[in-house]
């Protein structure tokens, strides 16, 4: 068995890229289901955010898993294997379990130690478990990147000191606002990103926060949440002109603010300044409409940037959380090779006992018939024979199997004996 | 007739003067309590200039346009009217703002044609023009505080716009620099108001109808009017960013010009 994770975040591609490759929510168990049906592998995970899309498999030592993932997302996002392969990433083994790690403690988001990932992990995680995507290692893997998140945010103040890219849209609107306390928010899109952002200002005191979604229940458990005031989804539009921070989060395909439609609401305005948020990918807000005057829009990558400063801060804080992970991932190896052992073991036995009773039972019939004695004796041989044998590569599979870098005697040793993929 | 022509204007010029009020208050306090009654004293302005203007047509048998002062009453008298007239047709008097300061320079010049006697009293005459220093100084200051916020603006609008980090951190936030802007501008606008006042009826006293074609009036007024359209650019479109920067820059130019233009009437003025 192998382990393999492919895929692409907001540092190896660019929104446009990852709004292609971003999988709806309503689409992953049918693309789960996919993912599990190609030949070679045996369990699959999908991790897709807006800043990521990650797909993680486990798969037999002879499959080439690694064209068989490409080959599903490309299929399963109708886009050119050859457009997207640029921006992947490819991890194997201990790379990869390193990688979720990372990726579960925050210390590979966009905004180190923001804490949305942890959930957007977990539901995958969930999802693939129910639709019977994963069984064996993965489940492993994902219940143990639960664990080091924790250890990471109790061990380390990267939780304290994070901002999320909420908390950066929120700095930005003091930038414009000065005290946020007055001023007007508008939430389109009811999803967690939009909540988290919405308390965000809510606590940063602004004066009234409308929300709306096209399913009105989810705008309404939103509004309860952060302490809102629900409005037809139909009619946002006309209230516009009134609000002075737009934080668009919707699932929408198109554009759901237009340059026109913006300008329009300035100038009922009279120009006063307007921030505009968009969180979604794909993106909610036409981006030509940060020409206007008195606009400020803000997309996804625009927020990295913004906090890209403030991150240099946190590298004390990585180095002790990348300790951590370093540790972890050894213990992690440790225990996916020691899975490993124990049955190796019993296969290495199982398939020398195989070869010596076959070898036997071919000469047999020269010895003529054998006393009680002597078949005991043949039997001792045999075991003999076998342990002899064995002793060598059991010794060596245990040695090494406390060793994180011998990860690679398992397999000679399968290779060596015949021991089959699994 | 003349006399009385000139009497009814004076008595019109007071009554504008409210009007200038209801404009400094919503300017500077954004207080709009005393638009009614500077919307009734408005009228009564318009009825008294326009009793005026009949009156001395009556006397002169021709319409008055026979000087400066006759042209700029007559203007001021047509503006009023087509305020109200819009007024009154589309209930539209969001234009009182910029209409009634205007309205009230333009009779307050007008009806000082006919000179008054001299100074008695040379410290008076001193005080009168410090008073007007004074206010024209404070309103350079506080317009030179507009054009620096509106620039410091325009460079954090940039900075926003361009979605670089935060070079320039120690910036105020774009509402605050706003606020800077609107209310220096409307302090501004009141000082110069006050100073231009001071100056036109101390320049009338002084030297009674000759002052009317100086340069240094023109200029002067000139600038004033440049300060009452920026202020109603911004109250009205909205004006910001960089159209405000430069309107402001503009203002200021022409301020440092009329300060230029008054620095060779000092002998005149320490006579």
């Amino acid at each position: 068995m192998k382990l393999l994770l492919t895929g692409l975040n907001h540092r190896t591609a660019p929104v446009e890229v990852r709004e292609r490759l971003a999988f709806e929510e309503k689409a992953l168990p049918e693309a789960l289901d996919q993912l599990k049906r190609r030949p070679g592998l045996l369990e699959g995970m999908i991790l897709s955010t807006c800043n990521r899309v990650e797909v993680a498999v486990t798969a037999d030592e002879q499959a080439d898993a690694g064209s068989a993932v490409e080959d599903f997302l490309a299929e399963a996002r109708s886009v050119e294997r050859g457009w997207v392969s640029p921006y992947l990433y490819r991890y194997d083994g201990s790379d990869a379990i390193r990688h979720v790690f990372r990726v579960a403690s925050s210390l590979d988001s966009m905004i180190v130690g923001e804490p949305q990932i942890l959930g957007q992990l977990k539901s995958a995680y969930a999802l693939a478990k129910e639709r019977g995507a994963i069984s064996g290692f993965l489940d492993l893997l994902m219940t143990r990147a639960f664990n080091v998140a924790k250890r990471v945010r109790s061990e380390t103040e990267i939780g304290e000191s994070a901002v999320s890219v909420s908390y950066a849209a929120v700095e930005l609107a003091r930038d414009i606002f000065g005290s946020l306390q007055g001023t007007r928010v508008l939430v389109v899109g009811a999803g967690e990103m939009a909540e988290s952002a919405a308390r965000h200002l809510r606590r940063a005191g602004v004066a009234e926060i409308l929300v709306t979604n096209r399913t009105r229940e989810r705008a309404e458990a939103l509004a309860a949440e952060v302490g809102g005031r629900v409005i037809d989804y139909e009619g946002f539009h006309a209230t516009l002109p009134e609000v002075d921070i737009l934080l668009a989060s919707s699932g929408a395909t198109e554009y759901i603010v237009t340059r026109d439609e913006m300008r329009t609401a300035l100038g009922k305005r009279r120009n006063r300044p307007v921030f505009l948020i968009d969180i979604a990918v794909p993106r909610n807000i036409e981006p030509s409409v940060n020409e206007l005057e008195s606009v400020f829009l803000y997309d996804i990558d625009d927020l990295e940037k913004v906090v890209d400063t403030n991150l240099r801060g946190r590298v004390e804080v990585a180095h002790q959380a990348e300790e951590i992970i370093r540790e972890e991932v050894d213990r992690m190896v440790l225990r996916m090779k020691t899975r490993e052992v124990a049955p190796t073991i019993v296969n290495l036995q199982e398939q020398l006992d195989l070869w010596v009773k076959g070898e036997i039972e071919r000469q047999r019939s020269k010895l003529g018939r054998l006393t009680p004695e002597q078949e005991e004796a043949l039997e001792a041989i045999k075991r003999g024979i076998v342990n002899k044998i064995a002793h060598g590569p059991i010794t060596e599979l245990r040695r090494q199997a406390a060793d994180p870098a011998g990860l690679h005697a398992l397999s000679m040793i399968r290779k060596l004996f015949r021991l089959g993929g699994e | 007739v003349i006399i009385a022509s000139i009497f009814w204007l004076r008595v019109a010029t007071c009554f504008y003067a409210v009007g200038l009020l209801h404009s400094m208050l919503a300017l500077v306090w954004r207080r709009n309590s005393l638009y009614p009654l500077a919307r009734a004293t408005f009228r009564i302005g318009v009825i008294l200039q326009g009793v005026a203007i009949i009156d001395l047509a009556r006397a002169t048998g021709r319409v008055p346009v026979d000087n400066p002062y006759q042209t700029l009453n007559l203007c001021a008298f047509l503006i009023a009217v087509a305020f109200l007239a819009v007024e009154w047709r589309y209930h539209f008097g969001s234009t009182a703002m910029p209409h009634f300061p205007l309205v009230f320079i333009m009779t307050l010049v007008a009806a000082l044609e006919r000179p008054v006697a001299t100074w008695t009293d040379v410290r008076v005459r001193d005080t009168w023009l410090v008073v007007h220093i004074v206010f024209v100084l404070a309103g350079y200051a506080a317009l030179l505080l507009t054009a620096v916020a509106s620039i410091f603006y325009l460079i954090q609008e940039r900075r926003l716009k361009s979605k670089k980090s935060r070079l320039l951190e120690r910036l105020p936030p774009l509402a605050t620099l706003d606020n800077v802007i609107s209310t220096s501008m409307g302090l501004g606008f009141l000082l110069i108001t006050l100073g231009v006042v001071f100056g036109v009826t101390w320049a009338f006293i002084e030297s009674g109808t000759r002052w009317i074609g100086d340069a240094t009036v023109t200029i002067s007024l000139f600038t004033w009017a440049l300060f009452l359209a920026m202020i109603y650019l911004r109250a009205s479109a909205g004006w910001r960013g960089r159209k405000a920067a430069v309107m402001a820059l503009v203002v200021l130019g022409c301020s440092a010009l009329t300060w230029v233009a008054h620095v060779g009437l000092r002998p005149t003025l320490l006579r």
